[in-house]
């Protein structure tokens, strides 16, 4: 096949696949910050806090992603 | 006429502001990438056309200074710099017990910034971290929201090799920024690690054999099981401390890539936007990319403060 072509691919690949990871593990923080949150509405500060903190450690992976697709597709 | 309803606008007035979008998405759509490849070239003036995003990744260098090659993020951060400087030094030379609009306004923001160091790292730590952490705060989201003004992008000049180059570019899409930033966090969080716990101690977090080496004397002082147990649970401490080091170090990575790879995906999916349909696409993602600059500068700002709390407590406390 045509290195183009390939690398075309790698790089939908590379940010379809890299984002499986991170979606579903912002789900289940999701999941458990509502669960809190229903037990205990009052402590809504610290929930959503630490809530947006997890979130970006989990969306950091899904960049790691974008990266490399970007790197793939302008500069290889 | 009556000014309520309409979120406040009579009546006549939404319809024009209404109307006006309308023929703005009709023109766009129509002359826009997609009006294109619906319905073909039409021959509409070039000021109409927008040209396809290029993504240039290292930044273009636009006038040598002394030597140094000046790149168009590096103008965009002076940019933001004057900006910070400016509005921090109107406000403080004449400061008033009553305080005017502008001072209020910064008040509310360093309060802010104060009340969140001192939630999250208590309150001797709190006031400590708080002028590194607010000045990376403050440094991020300059830098992130001056990009979305009108000029960034669009205002072409000619460099000393006769290219013609943007003058400006969003300060935290060049990675050398994050990869600084990352660098100074990092530093900061050792120093006030090996500050708060004393240079030995804290090197004893990363350094583990405490427990390797009392089991090897309780192996020569023939007590063979225990001696045995601990020695398995020495070599795991010197692991673990090791991975701790590793990841120290991983973390910069991780600063560096979240904050460019966020800044950089976000000016491109606006000069998409812009391509596609040209005045009127681009207006959620401009929404989402204030959301994106204040979320990343609140996470770099946030996780700084949460390493440096890590690093400054004692250690014990959390292997029990």
């Amino acid at each position: 096949m045509d290195p183009e072509v390939v690398k075309l691919m790698a790089a939908g690949l590379c940010m379809g696949l890299g984002a499986i990871g991170p979606g579903i593990g912002i789900g289940i923080l999701g999941l458990g910050a509502m669960n809190a949150l229903g037990r205990n509405p009052e402590a809504r500060g610290p929930i959503m806090t630490n809530m947006i903190l997890a979130i970006a450690f989990a969306e950091a992976i899904a960049i790691y992603a974008l990266v490399v697709a970007v790197v793939l597709i302008f500069v290889a | 006429m009556p000014k309520r309803g309409c979120l406040g606008f009579s009546f006549p007035v939404v319809v024009g502001v209404l109307l006006v979008f309308l023929v703005l998405f009709l023109v766009s759509l129509i002359s826009g990438a997609l009006g294109n490849s619906l319905f073909g070239d039409l021959g509409l003036p070039s000021w109409l056309s927008v040209p396809q995003p290029a993504l240039k990744l290292p930044a273009e260098v636009v006038f040598h200074l002394l030597g140094f090659p000046i790149t168009n993020s590096i103008i965009t951060a002076w940019l933001s710099i004057i900006v910070l400087v400016g509005i921090c030094y109107a406000v403080t030379h004449r400061l008033k017990l009553i305080p005017t609009r502008l001072q209020s306004m910064l008040e509310a923001a360093l309060g802010w910034l104060l009340n969140f160091c001192q939630e999250v790292a208590g309150e001797k730590n709190g006031r400590r971290f708080f002028p590194v952490v607010a000045t990376i705060f403050l440094f991020v989201i300059t830098n992130a929201w001056l990009s979305l003004l009108p000029g960034f992008g669009s205002i072409f000049v000619t460099n000393t090799e006769g290219e013609a180059v943007h003058l400006l570019k969003g300060a935290n899409t060049d990675i050398n920024l994050p990869l600084a930033l990352a660098l100074i966090s990092f530093i900061f969080v050792e120093y006030w690690g090996i500050r708060s716990l004393g240079g030995l101690r804290y090197l004893r977090k990363f350094v583990n054999v405490s427990q390797f080496f009392r089991s090897v004397g309780q192996l020569f002082r023939g007590r063979l099981r225990a001696g045995i147990s601990g020695l398995f649970m020495g070599i795991i401490d010197i692991f673990v401390g090791f991975l701790e080091a590793l990841s120290e170090l991983v973390r910069i990575i991780s600063f560096t890539f979240r904050l460019f790879g966020n800044m950089t995906a976000g000016e491109m999916l606006l000069l998409l936007a812009i391509f596609l349909i040209p005045w009127v696409l681009a207006l959620p993602f401009y929404g989402l990319e204030l959301l994106v600059g204040l979320v990343q500068a609140l996470i770099f700002g946030g996780l700084t403060l949460v390493f440096a709390t890590i690093a400054a407590s004692a250690h014990e406390a959390e292997a029990a």
